[in-house]
């Protein structure tokens, strides 16, 4: 039970981070964006690419930082990912989402990001082959904390955790400290508002998609770290993360963040009251749930 | 007849083949048998041609039954509509009496229920392995026409379970795909841990898709089991072998065919894979199986390497041969019924090919009874119409895997009837 409680909470941090995205591009974009899930795998593959190109130059941040099974060419490696996965989201949108949005309707753009989410997936599938890849194929042990009841966790995790939550952290203070926070926020409320009063609109957009696709990188690698890497797991994460948002609220990034948890912790939690065949229905009860009871999620705002 | 086997033998087999031809000229009628099998598929089409290769061996030999044999293919596309649409065009416009198919059990079972019974026509897959078709059996809802020369999901399960107790390991927990397949595995692997008084610790399903295996993966490591008993593909596998290992479970782990993939192996890393042993169906060492080998490559100019070649061979062969014993104008039940008189294990023994085709049809001319040795050993089939099937214990080697025990087709089935 509580071994679950805290796998919950470890599986809930990627989450966080993959849903904070997608609500931001959500909330100001106005569009249920599919393809977001599959940033998660354009980074995790991106530093798997970097992570090889910078041990092969520098050799001596091959060096595995004990506990973790992390090296640091992998956590610089992490960082190049997010500017890589930011400027592709910039990118698909320029080429992709700005034309839809201009002409076509909100279901096109629904359409259109499915068309991209299958785009992405293929086109990785295709570079990287469909089995499974690792950054490391050292497995890395959990630490015992308590034998009775039996409580393991794995050091990575812990990391990620970490982690994540100081990016939440630091996005935080942007959110609520900066006047570009303001505009962020203005820019969701009311583009036209915000636009008279000298908000650049195009400038807010690309902000977005670049803290998008930088978190959803992020999220890709500490998935990768936790267990593999493989060309559908964005597919396997659409889900998830679609649910934190709706259970959070669309727009609200703390919403996402707690979404991210609470979807983590019901999942692990379902097999203690489900049969274990019957645990991919839980982030489809959960958003049913939520829906009912607090039809724009638990932070979420009705809008005009 | 018995000067044109002893010249068959003697002055050896393409002589003898060219001179039955010129017999078989002689017949003017033609009986069909119906063939439904995925030819539109890479891997169906050598099925078909391997059965193809059969029914031209027994017209070498003069057909059966008095008649040429003219086999009609049907494609299945794997779809079980269009495999039901075909059987019944087979059945209903050509009135074939014997159906050769399909391959996956999906399709031969709403053929087996929808066609094959109502219509009294004999039904013998190479290829499907699903236990359903057994329980069918059982509740006597094929009414004695199925047959398949492909074992069933239960030999390995079986053999899973032996794995277990010559280890002694008292207790396994099972992590099974969750579909057809994986839940058949695990219904049986349980039953056999059972009777070979290994506790089943728990067995947990793992969902297809799914961003990862923590929660069911520690749900059996919770239950503490000795060992591992793992039903899965090599993607989930990976993963939730990875995930069960990093927190601290046991390596004894005991595999399904599934599994024997390099992808696995590398992924999971030799390292942890020394205690694994996985488990597979084999094909027969025995001359017969060794004779087809040769026969095929002559005709193909290449290895039987597909899959369910041998039993694809096998299932026309013996579908013919029953024919033959059944004689002229027999109803699909009557050959269905003559199935015993051909696979006989205290029968006469004859090969597969068209010497043995012509042996066999002096052998049921005077009343006596056959044993077939075919391309899959001496196929003996129980009362359900299943057969078993060799089976070999592996595990995993620096260069790929390598065998560990081999288990003839006597000791798989020894070991199942002490199972039950």
């Amino acid at each position: 039970m509580i071994q679950h409680l805290l796998d919950g909470v470890l599986t809930g941090s990627y989450l966080s981070l993959g849903a904070i995205g997608l609500t931001l591009v959500m909330h100001i974009l106005r569009f249920a964006n599919f393809s977001h899930a599959e940033l998660l795998s354009l980074g995790a593959y991106a530093a798997l690419v970097c992570d090889a190109l910078v041990s092969g130059l520098a050799p001596f941040l091959t060096v595995k930082l004990a506990p973790l099974s992390l090296t640091g060419a992998l956590i610089i490696a992490i960082l190049i990912s997010m500017v890589l996965t930011g400027l592709s989201a910039l990118i698909i949108d320029r080429l992709v989402f700005k034309r839809v949005r201009e002409r076509g309707q909100e279901l096109s753009m629904v359409f259109a990001s499915f068309g991209m989410a299958l785009i992405i997936r293929n086109v990785i599938g295709l570079i990287f082959g469909l089995s499974p890849t690792l950054y490391s194929r050292d497995i890395a042990f959990a630490v015992i904390l308590s034998r009775d009841p039996l409580i393991l966790v794995k050091p990575d995790q812990v990391f990620v955790l970490i982690a994540a939550l100081a990016l939440m952290f630091i996005l935080h203070l942007i959110l609520s400290r900066t006047t570009f926070g303001y505009s962020l926020r203005a820019v969701a409320e009311n583009p036209s508002l915000a636009q008279v009063n000298g908000v650049n609109l195009q400038r807010t957009i690309m902000a977005v998609w670049l803290i998008g696709g930088g978190l959803a990188a992020v999220a890709g690698v500490f998935y990768g770290i936790s267990h593999q890497l493989i060309p559908v797991m964005g597919r396997d994460l659409v889900l998830p993360i679609f649910a934190a948002t709706i259970v959070g609220g669309i727009g609200s990034v703390y919403g996402a963040v707690l979404g991210g948890f609470i979807v983590g912790v019901a999942a692990n939690m379902a097999l203690v009251v489900l049969p274990s065949g019957y645990t991919p229905s839980v982030p489809f009860l959960l958003i049913l749930l939520v829906l009912m009871i607090r039809p724009h999620g638990l932070f979420g705002e009705a809008r005009a | 007849m018995s000067i044109v086997r002893t010249m068959g033998a003697t002055v050896g087999l393409a002589f003898g083949i060219s001179a039955l031809a010129g017999a078989a000229h002689a017949q003017d009628c033609t009986t069909k048998i119906g063939a439904v099998l995925p030819t539109s598929v890479d891997w169906g089409r050598p099925i078909a041609e391997t059965a193809q290769f059969a029914v031209d061996q027994v017209n070498a030999a003069g057909g059966a039954a008095g008649c040429q044999i003219e086999m009609v293919l049907r494609d299945t596309q794997v779809d079980p509509k269009v495999g039901v649409d075909a059987a019944k065009a087979l059945v209903d416009l050509e009135g074939v009496n014997v159906l050769l198919g399909a391959v996956s059990s999906g399709v031969s079972m709403p053929i087996l229920t929808s066609v094959t019974v109502p219509s009294g026509v004999l039904q013998m897959s190479c290829c499907s392995s699903s236990t359903a078709f057994t329980g069918l059996a059982t509740e006597g809802k094929t009414g004695g026409l199925w047959f398949r020369t492909f074992a069933t999901t239960g030999v390995q399960s079986a053999v899973g379970a032996k794995v277990a107790a010559d280890q002694g390991y008292k207790s396994v927990a099972i992590l099974y795909k969750n579909d057809d397949w994986g839940q058949d595995m695990a219904r049986l692997i349980a039953a056999d841990f059972a009777a070979v008084g290994v506790d089943v610790t728990a067995s947990v399903a793992i969902n297809d898709a799914q961003p990862n295996y923590r929660a069911e993966v520690t749900d059996a490591l919770t239950s503490q089991p000795e060992a591992l008993y793992l039903a899965l593909y090599p993607a989930e596998g990976t993963a939730a072998v990875r995930e069960w290992l990093s927190l601290g479970g046991t390596q004894n782990m005991i595999l399904a065919n599934s599994l024997k993939s390099d992808e696995f192996r590398d992924n999971v890393g030799m390292q942890y894979l020394g205690s694994a042993l996985g488990t597979d169906t084999a094909s027969p060492r025995s001359e017969s199986a060794d004779a087809f080998r040769a026969a095929y490559q002559e005709r193909f100019a290449s290895e039987p390497n597909g899959p369910g070649l041998a039993n694809s061979y096998d299932a026309a062969m013996i579908a013919l041969l029953a024919m033959e014993a059944a004689g002229k104008d027999a109803s699909g039940a009557d050959v269905a019924a003559a199935i015993a008189r051909v696979t006989d294990p205290d029968g006469t023994a004859v090969s597969a090919d068209t010497a043995g085709f012509v042996a066999a049809k002096e052998v049921l001319a005077s009343g006596g009874n056959v044993m077939f040795q075919g391309a899959t050993g001496n196929v003996r089939f129980d009362a359900n119409g299943d057969v078993s099937a060799p089976a070999v214990i592996w595990s995993f080697s620096d260069e790929g895997t390598e065998e560990v025990e081999f288990m003839s087709l006597n000791d798989v089935d020894a070991f199942m009837a002490s199972l039950k």
